[in-house]
Parts: structure tokens; C-alpha cells; sequence
């Protein structure tokens, strides 16, 4: 009943998924964090203009890879600026740490586009619906199933399929 | 919880859609029976889709952990609210001051004006000017913020150790959410803010009467757009602040009268 704490507990219930979904887009925990927070601050903004309670995730996510991708086309431009000045980007240092190789299914998953990989993870461990992934990432429900028709087609080669081959080390941003 | 009724429920049976469907467990009971029976009969598909089922148990064991609590704190509903609440006072300090440097020429003598002229001290004028300041600036420097019941009457309590049940404003739609500790001449006095589904806030308020002063008769006053209620008791003196415009003005300021026990 008491609307405020309610709806600031819902939030703060939320507060995982969000983390860990922000973690997904970004593949480090403290971009995650920074994410997670632009996120909640818009989210908090705008609290009078969300739809229903039961959206609140959706809304949430929605919100979080709206930033997500605003941030990706401003390092995008960040990057274009340093080779025009002659530069390369800097490019992702492997570390011991993101030098193990992980489970053979993360290997796989690591190795498929951004948009296939999103789409597995809001699918199979976030448990979404197909119509809420659709809404989240924008695209048609039709585009969803061929996704991730392609998705999982893709990830199961690479995580049974090629797992004779020797294992390829891949940085995990 | 089926989707895919929307999606696809024509054609040949099954199709790869309600085949995805059922991996994610997103098919209907109806088809996902008819479903199972078919792959009975068609063992190569069957193994594919157990391969696809192994992968997102596998997906879900890599990727189900949450991350670290590290900076969870930052994150808190509330801490961000007050965190925006700072910078938007941080802007409103910055035109404030443009605003004093451009009007101090012009309002110099009216000021000068206000100053010369003592002020009539109206009953409970702080509880008032208490409610313009916080209430309506939410969750602005709020000294405690309510998380479980009982958390603001524990708080209040310790600041008051003789104070009342606080006013239960629930039959009006408000909740207390958190609370403020002032000065004033007499010691210290603290608001309590509520606040309903619709963000409307009432305060109430609790002080020590003023120096040389008894307790307060019961009484209500009109101040511009607020209500006050007040009244006196255990040594204390309160008042209970609405919006004059508040829907339920008459069921809240009877609370006034009548605190629970």
C-alpha cells in the first residue's frame, strides 16, 4: 500500500536483474555499474510516465540498452575521431584473468554477434517472453524467432560442433 | 504463458517457432504435449532440441549468478533521488545567486523594509515553513527515510522521548516515508513527511513549545495554500501541514485530533 517504499522495493528487487543485465551489455561489472545507475537516475526521472507495475523489468531493461547503445555510437564516434587523428583505438588488453578459457558454452556464446548474444541471455537465463524481448530490443517478434533460430543454431556449433578443435582464446570485454 | 498464438499457429506441424517456444517453455500445454509426442516419432529433431536445452541450462548456470554487491548502496532508489535532488539544488543555488545579483538593486529597499518590520509570529509558523522547505523539495536532505514499519516512531522516539503514536493518516491514502530534524528557538523539532500514491505530501510536525510559552489550544489556520492543524500534549507541541486543496482535508486533519493509540 504505502506507494513510495512499495514501488522503491520493487525497484530495489529489480536491482540484480538490472546489474547483471547491464553486466551483459557491457561485460564489465563497473561500466555495469555506471549503466545500471544512468539507467535507474532515467528511470526515476520519469517514474510518472512508466506504464503498470507488472512492466516495471521491461521498462527497466528497455531503458538500460537504450544508454547501452547511445553509449556504444558515442565511443563509436570517440574512435573515428582517433584514427582520423592517426590513431587506433585502444584495443581491449587481454588479462590472466579473461585469459582462462571459460566453460565451453561461454567460449561459444562470447564468439556470437552482440544482437544473438543479448537475445540467448534475455531468452534463456533472464526467462523473458518473446513479445517482452521483442518491445526491449525494439525489433519485430518475427525478427526475435529468426534471431534466435540463428542464435542457437550458432551457439550449439560452436559449443559442441567445434569443440574438438583446439580451444580459441577470446577476450572477454 | 504462450506468445506464440501471436506469432505463428498455422502451417506444418511443428514449426521451428513453437519448436524455440518450447526450449524456452513459452508453448501453450495443448501444444506442448502434441509437441513432445512428435518428437517421440522424429528422434534426430529430438536430439537437436535436447542439444538446445542443454545449452541454456548451460547459459543459465554460466550466466545466472548476479554480480557483486560492490556498489549496491550507490544504486539505491533513494540514495539516487537524493543524489539528483542535490544537483538540481546545486542549479537552483547557481540561478539563485544570478537572481540575488540581478534583484538586489531593485529589492534593496523593500527588503530594507521587512527587516524594520518585526513579524507577528503565527501559531506553529515553523511547522509551515518547515513543510515549504522539505515537502515540497522530496526527499531533500531528509535525515532518515522510512525502509519497515516502525522505523520513523523508533527514530522519533529517541529525538522525543515522550512523543506520541504518530498521526495514521492511512484512511486518507498517506503513508510517512521519512523525516527531518530542525532547529528552532525553543530546541529541536522534527517533521515527519507523508505522501500518497499521487506524490502529494502532508507534514507533521513536533516541537518543544516556545520558551516561557504553555501548550497550544487546538486550532487550524489558512496560510496561503496550506492548511495547519495543531494542538498540544506531552510536553510537546504539533501541527499537522496539508495542501489546503488536499482531497481528504477533513479526514486528515480529524487525524489530528484523534492519534492512534
Amino acid at each position: 500500500m504505502r506507494r513510495t517504499t512499495f514501488t522503491d522495493d520493487q525497484l530495489r528487487e529489480l536491482l540484480p536483474r538490472l546489474r547483471r543485465f547491464a553486466c551483459w551489455l557491457t561485460r564489465d561489472v563497473s561500466a555495469a555499474d555506471d549503466l545500471a545507475q544512468a539507467t535507474l537516475e532515467r528511470a526515476l526521472s520519469h517514474w510518472g510516465s512508466r506504464r503498470d507495475d507488472s512492466a516495471l523489468r521491461a521498462w527497466l531493461f528497455a531503458i538500460a540498452y537504450r544508454k547501452f547503445l547511445d553509449g556504444k555510437r558515442h565511443a563509436r564516434r570517440g574512435a573515428l575521431m582517433l584514427e582520423l587523428l592517426g590513431r587506433s583505438a585502444p584495443t581491449e588488453q587481454p588479462s590472466v584473468e579473461r585469459e582462462v578459457v571459460a566453460a565451453s558454452v561461454m567460449e561459444a556464446l562470447e564468439r556470437l554477434p552482440d544482437q544473438q548474444r543479448h537475445l540467448l541471455l534475455l531468452v534463456s537465463v533472464e526467462g523473458m517472453s518473446y513479445r517482452e524481448v521483442a518491445a526491449l530490443l525494439d525489433i519485430p517478434i518475427g525478427t526475435v524467432m529468426s534471431r534466435l533460430s540463428r542464435a542457437r543454431a550458432a551457439l550449439h556449433r560452436l559449443s559442441e560442433g567445434e569443440s574438438a578443435k583446439p580451444p580459441v582464446l577470446r577476450v572477454l570485454k | 504463458m504462450s506468445d506464440m498464438h501471436d506469432v505463428d499457429s498455422t502451417g506444418p506441424f511443428p514449426s521451428e517457432v513453437q519448436l524455440h517456444a518450447y526450449v524456452d517453455g513459452q508453448l501453450g500445454d495443448a501444444d506442448r504435449v502434441r509437441l513432445e509426442r512428435w518428437l517421440d516419432r522424429h528422434p534426430i529433431r529430438a536430439k537437436e532440441i535436447r542439444g538446445w536445452q542443454r545449452d541454456a541450462q548451460q547459459l543459465r548456470a554460466a550466466y545466472g549468478d548476479f554480480p557483486g554487491s560492490a556498489r549496491h548502496r550507490t544504486l539505491d532508489p533513494m540514495a539516487i533521488r537524493v543524489r539528483r535532488a542535490n544537483r538540481r539544488r546545486a542549479h537552483l543555488a547557481t540561478a539563485a545567486v544570478l537572481v540575488l545579483a540581478l534583484g538586489i538593486g531593485a529589492t534593496g529597499g523593500w527588503q530594507a523594509r521587512s527587516l524594520t518590520t518585526p513579524a507577528i509570529a503565527a501559531p506553529m509558523a515553523d511547522a509551515l515553513q518547515a513543510y515549504r522547505m522539505f515537502a515540497t523539495d522530496r526527499h531533500l536532505r531528509l535525515d532518515m527515510t522510512q525502509h519497515k514499519p516502525g522505523q520513523l516512531q523508533a527514530w522519533l522516539g529517541k529525538h522525543f522521548p515522550h512523543a506520541p503514536p504518530l498521526p495514521r493518516l492511512n484512511g486518507a491514502g498517506f503513508h510517512p516515508v521519512g523525516a527531518r530534524l530542525v532547529a528552532t528557538d525553543s530546541g529541536p523539532a522534527a517533521m515527519v513527511l507523508y505522501e500518497n500514491l499521487q506524490g502529494g505530501a502532508i507534514s507533521f510536525y513536533i516541537r518543544p513549545p516556545a520558551p516561557g510559552k504553555g501548550g497550544l489550544p487546538h486550532g487550524q489556520r489558512r496560510d496561503g495554500q496550506l492548511v495547519a492543524t495543531y494542538w498540544s500534549g506531552n510536553g510537546y507541541n504539533y501541527a499537522l501541514v496539508s495542501p489546503a486543496t488536499a482531497a481528504d482535508l477533513r479526514t486528515i486533519h480529524a487525524a489530528a485530533f484523534s492519534p492512534a493509540t
